[in-house]
């Protein structure tokens, strides 16, 4: 088959609706929102409380999460694999090769990058904006959310960056998820293994879609970084 | 009403020592012009007294409460109000801003309603309610800034060289303001060089010299 009908073909799948391309999509979103739902409060969150708390062992912490930054997705995946495989301390859960084992995931993924996203936010705001909050009688909780409404756009910049991290990854989905047809195959996973099977039209399909996604995520990042430096 | 005053305030950055005021008596219902060299140590001193920056050591008195700073007590986060040399407003919209103390105090609705509308008209923002915040002109920008202090009815304000960078126009504007700021009772607190607030009726100098506050009888003479 030809590149050029092997396009065609794909387009088709993509237009005519077909159930097993759009199950995979669904897999991918479905999991990376959730990943997202749970890593962002708890992200953002330890991104504040690194940004504002003093206390022995806060260096350290910052410089362990900007490393964690750089992991391959490949050895996360192998240590969750090692920790819910049925020898590891979580086999009891019975979670491998799961969609709750790829949320779990992608979280671990997705942590970093909102952590040490957030705190540079909140360490970057005009340091007037605590001071007024404080002055015109915020307790800590409304000083706390005040700050992360002052700099939400470069929140939103840091999720939009989770997001296309953690929705474009393998390593990881494919350790933990293990490429399940309509469990646990994703966008990523299929494309590298169905393809490698043959099926270059699906492959191409999932990857017009997931362009189209990173496209998206990638121009609302530029345009909540833009924002955030207005 | 209260008298606020402070005992023994020392305040040092590095090894330079800023502040060390033996005693200061800010009286209920008087208003002050603090005045000093640039550096001198007005807005460190007026941060001190409204509680965002701790001294290194020293002890306030107000009402009932007797405090050093660690914390610095809710009762006076409450009535004391300082309004920065460059005031911040957030990134929200002018009507968020003057609201934002009454959020804070737990003012509802309703009421709130009513006393931004009161703010609004004392400051005259009518025309700039719908610009974003940060588009407003500086003098703009001061008049949000004293319409927030105002709505919630300080019982001590202070104020850092609220003239400061404005325009002629804007400046008067602003003087027309600071006289009607503050309730009866209210104690003022004002950092500045300009002539015209220190020779405003019933202004007092604190002058900040060498760390210390020399205080003239009056400022009429
Ligand atoms: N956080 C800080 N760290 C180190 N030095 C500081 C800090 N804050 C203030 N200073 C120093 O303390 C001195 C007094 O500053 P302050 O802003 O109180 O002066 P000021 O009297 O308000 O001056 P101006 O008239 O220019 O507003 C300055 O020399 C300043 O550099
Ligand atoms: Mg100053």
């Amino acid at each position: 088959m030809s590149l050029l009908d092997a396009t065609q073909a794909a387009l088709r799948l993509l237009l005519s609706g077909d159930p097993d391309l759009w199950g995979i999509v669904g897999v991918s979103l479905s999991v990376t929102l959730r990943a997202m739902l749970i890593a962002m409060p708890v992200g953002i969150s330890l991104g504040y409380l690194l940004a504002t708390l003093r206390f022995p062992g806060r260096r350290p912490l910052i410089v362990i999460v900007q490393g964690l930054l750089a992991s391959p997705t490949v050895v996360v995946g192998l240590l969750l694999y090692l920790l819910l495989s049925r020898q590891g301390v979580f086999g009891q859960l019975q979670l491998l090769f799961s969609q709750t084992a790829m949320v779990i995931g992608q979280v671990v993924i997705a942590l970093p990058v909102l952590i040490a996203f957030s705190l540079s936010a909140i360490q970057g705001a005009d340091p007037r904006a605590r001071e007024t909050a404080v002055a015109l009688g915020a307790s800590p909780p409304r000083v706390a959310w005040t700050m992360l409404v002052e700099v939400r756009f470069a929140l939103m910049a840091a999720v939009c960056n989770a997001f296309g991290r953690v929705v474009s990854e393998i390593g990881c989905s494919l350790m933990v998820g293990g490429n399940i047809a309509g469990v646990t195959r994703n966008i990523p996973t299929a494309i590298a293994l169905e393809t490698s099977k043959g099926d270059f039209a699906q492959g191409i399909a999932l990857g017009i879609v997931l362009m189209v996604v990173a496209l998206g995520i990638n121009t609302a990042f530029a345009f909540f970084q833009g924002e955030s430096q207005r | 009403m209260s008298t606020l005053t402070v005992n023994t305030l020392r305040k040092s950055f590095g090894q330079r020592r800023l502040l060390s005021i033996e005693t200061l008596s800010l009286v209920a219902g008087k208003s002050y012009a603090l005045t000093g060299e640039n550096g001198s140590g007005k807005s460190t001193l007026l941060r001190i007294l409204a509680g965002i920056e701790a001294p290194d050591s020293g002890r306030g008195h107000y009402g009932a409460a007797s405090f050093d700073w660690q914390p610095y007590p809710d009762s006076l986060r409450r009535e004391v109000i300082y309004v920065h040399q460059q005031p911040y407003l957030f990134h929200t919209s002018v009507a968020d801003n003057i609201a934002y103390g009454l959020r804070a105090r737990g003012v509802g609705p309703g009421q709130r309603e009513r006393l931004i509308a009161a703010a609004i008209a004392w400051a005259r923002l009518e025309r700039l309610l719908t610009t974003p915040p940060q588009k407003l002109s500086g003098g703009e920008r001061q008049r949000v800034a004293l319409a927030r202090a105002w709505v919630l009815s300080p019982k001590v304000l202070l104020l850092d060289e609220p003239t400061a960078n404005l325009d002629a126009e804007s400046r008067q504007q602003t003087i027309d303001l600071l006289q009607g700021l503050c309730a009866p009772q209210c104690t003022t607190v004002v950092a500045c060089h300009d002539r015209d607030l220190i020779a405003m009726p019933g202004m007092q100098r604190l002058h900040l010299v060498g760390g210390r506050i020399e205080q003239p009888s009056t400022a009429a003479e």
